[in-house]
């Protein structure tokens, strides 16, 4: 039952922040609280949480699914279920807030998807250790719904500056072994005593702290940072522009 | 050394309540320590040490108790109202209860719980709902249950209980919410309030003029870890929390006693000794909650009732514990909001550092310093032992109206793109808050810390590792995969010759030995 009435509820959220002038302010000071931690104090995604200020959402765009996503969570993710420890008003009054964002900041995408993808799979390499869809390599991040997970500006900065912002879980681990061989990848894995990374060449390695001369975890990608002078700028917004759209389709 | 030559240096009141064998209150003895007797495990030993048995709950996690042990039995108080006790020798249970929590609880911080107290033929502990419970030992009955305070305003139950003499003393989580914090001493036949210790003075009482207006309603001030005993002195002493709202401190002027203080109170009478406000006017949220331990130190040459804590704003202090004067104050990690404490213990603070609407980036961050985590003082090493969280956070503010019962926080705090917060464990010199050795971690950790006579330190990682450490100098000397993230701290005891180190980890509970 509980589902329903909260099913009925999200139906009438559209006319709910109608009614209420102040629903939009009301849920930015929510949203502060509530939300801002993972999604950025200007919902422009932060660490963890995507951008919410594309008017395009990764679990749709409806007012419903929002009010949904908000109130039950999405599995598999960080983002909690907020029924219980937030009222159905103030979820309401957060769709409101969400909703009023997407007209203010969205930046329009400039470049030509079509030739994006071309340089995706070509000049850039880039599948040789990002995948969309059941396409390319599973090195570095999963690319599959990088459009609807983050901001122009911060795809923009991911391909020109790597090291900007690391995803979460994807530093360089670097391992000097006993007989002096350099081993370096994408994480897999760092604790106190052990370290799991994938090399370049995609060979899994892991090893015990007690075992090797020194291992480290270093907050940078290996990602080249040189694709800023590899693609021109119209190559860049093409490129963007491929990412942009990337949401989840197989 | 010997243990028995040592044992002869100890004040008598001490060695009264650290039966070896036994481990019966949260923190070993009412002092707090967290130091365990026994030896057969020592540095040379250590290496060997192996699991005995696994109990495995069925629960996902979050086990932050201590295990109480006497009598050839371990005693779980566990999270959402679950209790088991288990039989020492096979891990296997003997009784388990559950209370079923009610459906809309509000939390800060999941349906934890920290473990029982035990006098007589009775077990103590709280409810997440609020509740003070006296179980059965037998058979886990419940014999009586207290409302200590209303769940449906926010408050909740979380710390384990101690024993005063005939009084059974307990704390209230619940300042995230607005409510107002107290410590509480019940007698343990009848479950009847003999006092209680408001955290926030009521109006007209001292104190209540360092709050603007009526916000000492809403004023907070938990009581959310155990606190200590000194029987010498017959004074308890509490950790309390943050005032409320945590972030926005406009709504309440001034400094907010006794929120952020520790507090000593009259056993006898629940009336305040004296105080010691670590934060005045906290607006980042920091808890002076951390283990307040009773130790008796050296200081140039003069001997001293101290009691030490590794607050939560990034300071170590030692205080007098018969006046609650400030000794010794030291950062033991960063800090960026206080330049350090001046004579008159107030901290020197440093301009711009409280929560703004587009946020100041502070540290510690949210969390502390050293959190809520057990902490452990050695006799053996003169050590104290507590980890520390290597974080920074953004604090904002956001003005917030109060609803009875929802969250009143008035915002939060986010991290800054490229900051990899670290954790590490600290060995600290309470005569002089120097820190003697420390371990770095790749993350901070819930895990408490046992030290022990064998010269050494257990703790738990958030990877799954218990660690044993050299006591003196930090070194790593053994360690274990448990395959579960550890919040609890561990314990150590005899059965049948045999010595012990027990922890939660995960959702199970773990034994290890000797061969």
């Amino acid at each position: 039952m509980k589902l329903n009435v909260a099913a009925l509820l999200a139906l009438s959220v559209p006319c709910f922040a109608q009614q209420d002038p102040n629903a939009v302010e009301a849920g930015r000071l929510v949203f502060r609280m509530s939300c801002a931690g993972c999604h950025g104090l200007h919902a422009t995604g932060g660490r963890g949480g995507p951008d919410l200020t594309r008017g395009t959402y990764s679990t749709g765009d409806a007012d419903k699914d929002l009010f949904s996503v908000i109130s039950n969570g999405v599995p598999g993710t960080e983002m909690p279920s907020f029924r219980g420890a937030l009222e159905d008003a103030n979820i309401s009054r957060l769709v409101a807030y969400v909703r009023s964002l997407s007209h203010a900041g969205a930046v329009p995408v400039k470049g030509d998807r079509t030739a994006g993808e071309k340089l995706f799979w070509g000049k850039g390499s880039c599948g040789q250790c990002h995948r969309v869809g059941m396409r390319g390599t599973a090195i570095g991040p999963d690319l599959t719904r990088a459009g609807k997970q983050r901001s122009l500006a911060y795809l923009r900065e991911s391909v020109v500056a790597p090291d900007a912002d690391l995803t979460p879980g994807y530093a360089t681990i670097v391992v000097v072994t006993r007989d002096g061989a350099k081993i370096t990848g994408v994480e897999k894995g760092f604790d106190n005593f052990s370290a799991r990374l994938i090399d370049l060449s995609g060979r899994y390695y892991s090893f015990l702290k007690d075992d090797v001369k020194s291992m480290e975890r270093e907050y940078r990608s290996v990602m080249p940072s040189n694709y800023g002078r590899m693609f021109s700028a119209n190559d860049l917004d093409d490129l963007l522009a491929y990412l942009a759209s990337l949401g989840g389709e197989r | 050394m010997t243990r028995l030559s040592l044992a002869l240096l100890l004040p008598a009141a001490m060695l009264a309540q650290s039966g070896a064998a036994d481990w019966k209150t949260y923190g070993q003895n009412s002092q707090g320590w967290r130091y365990s007797d026994l030896n057969q495990i020592d540095t040379k030993s250590v290496s060997k040490l192996a699991p005995r048995w696994i109990f495995q709950s069925g629960m996902a996690g979050g086990f932050e108790t201590t295990p109480l042990v006497f009598n050839g039995q371990m005693f779980i108080a566990g999270p959402s109202n679950n209790s088991w006790a288990l039989d020492l020798l096979t891990g296997k249970p003997l009784w388990h209860v559950k209370k079923t929590p009610p459906a809309r609880l509000n939390l800060c911080c999941g349906e934890v719980n920290r473990g029982f107290a035990v006098l007589g033929d009775r077990l103590f502990r709280v409810n997440i709902e609020g509740t003070l419970v006296a179980l059965d030992i037998r058979t886990g009955a419940t014999l009586w249950e207290t409302q200590l305070a209303d769940y449906k305003k926010g408050y909740s139950a979380t710390a384990a209980p101690l024993i005063v003499k005939n009084l059974v003393v307990t704390g209230i989580a619940g300042a995230e919410f607005g409510t107002r914090g107290f410590v509480d001493a019940y007698n343990p036949e009848t479950g009847k309030l003999v006092w209680r210790f408001n955290t926030v003075p009521g109006e007209g009482e001292p104190g209540s003029e360092t709050w603007s207006g009526e916000s000492w309603k809403l004023g907070g001030g938990s009581t959310w870890i155990t606190g200590t005993y000194d029987p010498g002195l017959n004074l308890i002493y509490w950790g309390v929390g943050n005032p409320g709202p945590d972030m926005d401190g406009d709504v309440r002027r001034g400094d907010n006693l006794y929120s952020c203080s520790v507090v000593a109170i009259d056993a006898d009478t629940g009336k305040l000794k004296w105080y010691y406000q670590a934060t005045p006017h906290d607006v980042h949220d920091w808890d002076a909650i951390s283990d307040p331990v009773v130790v008796d130190l050296t200081m140039q040459g003069r001997a001293v009732k101290a009691l030490i804590q590794a607050n939560r704003n990034g300071f170590f202090y030692t205080l007098d514990r018969a006046t609650g004067k400030v000794l010794v104050a030291k950062t033991y990690t960063k800090v960026t909001w206080a330049k350090g404490i001046g004579a008159d213990g107030r901290p020197i603070l440093i301009p711009n550092q409280e929560p703004t609407e587009e946020g100041n980036f502070v540290c510690p961050g949210l969390g502390g310093g050293h959190n809520w985590s057990a902490t452990a003082y050695s006799p053996q090493t003169g050590l104290y032992y507590f980890h520390s969280s290597e974080d920074c956070h953004l604090f904002y503010k956001t003005k917030q109206g109060f609803t009875e019962g929802q969250w009143y926080q008035a915002s939060n705090v986010e991290g800054r793109a490229g900051d990899h917060g670290t954790g590490r464990l600290l060995a600290v010199d309470p005569a002089t808050g120097e820190t003697k050795w420390r371990f770095d971690m790749v993350s901070s950790t819930s895990a408490g810390v046992l030290a022990t006579a064998g010269g050494l330190v257990f703790s738990g990682d958030g990877q799954g590792y218990l660690i044993a450490f050299d006591a003196r100098t930090g070194k790593v000397l053994w360690k274990f995969q448990t395959g579960g993230g550890m919040v609890a701290p561990p314990i150590s005891y005899a059965l049948e010759g045999k010595q012990y180190i027990a922890i939660a980890a995960g959702g199970s509970i773990m034994t290890f030995a000797l061969p």
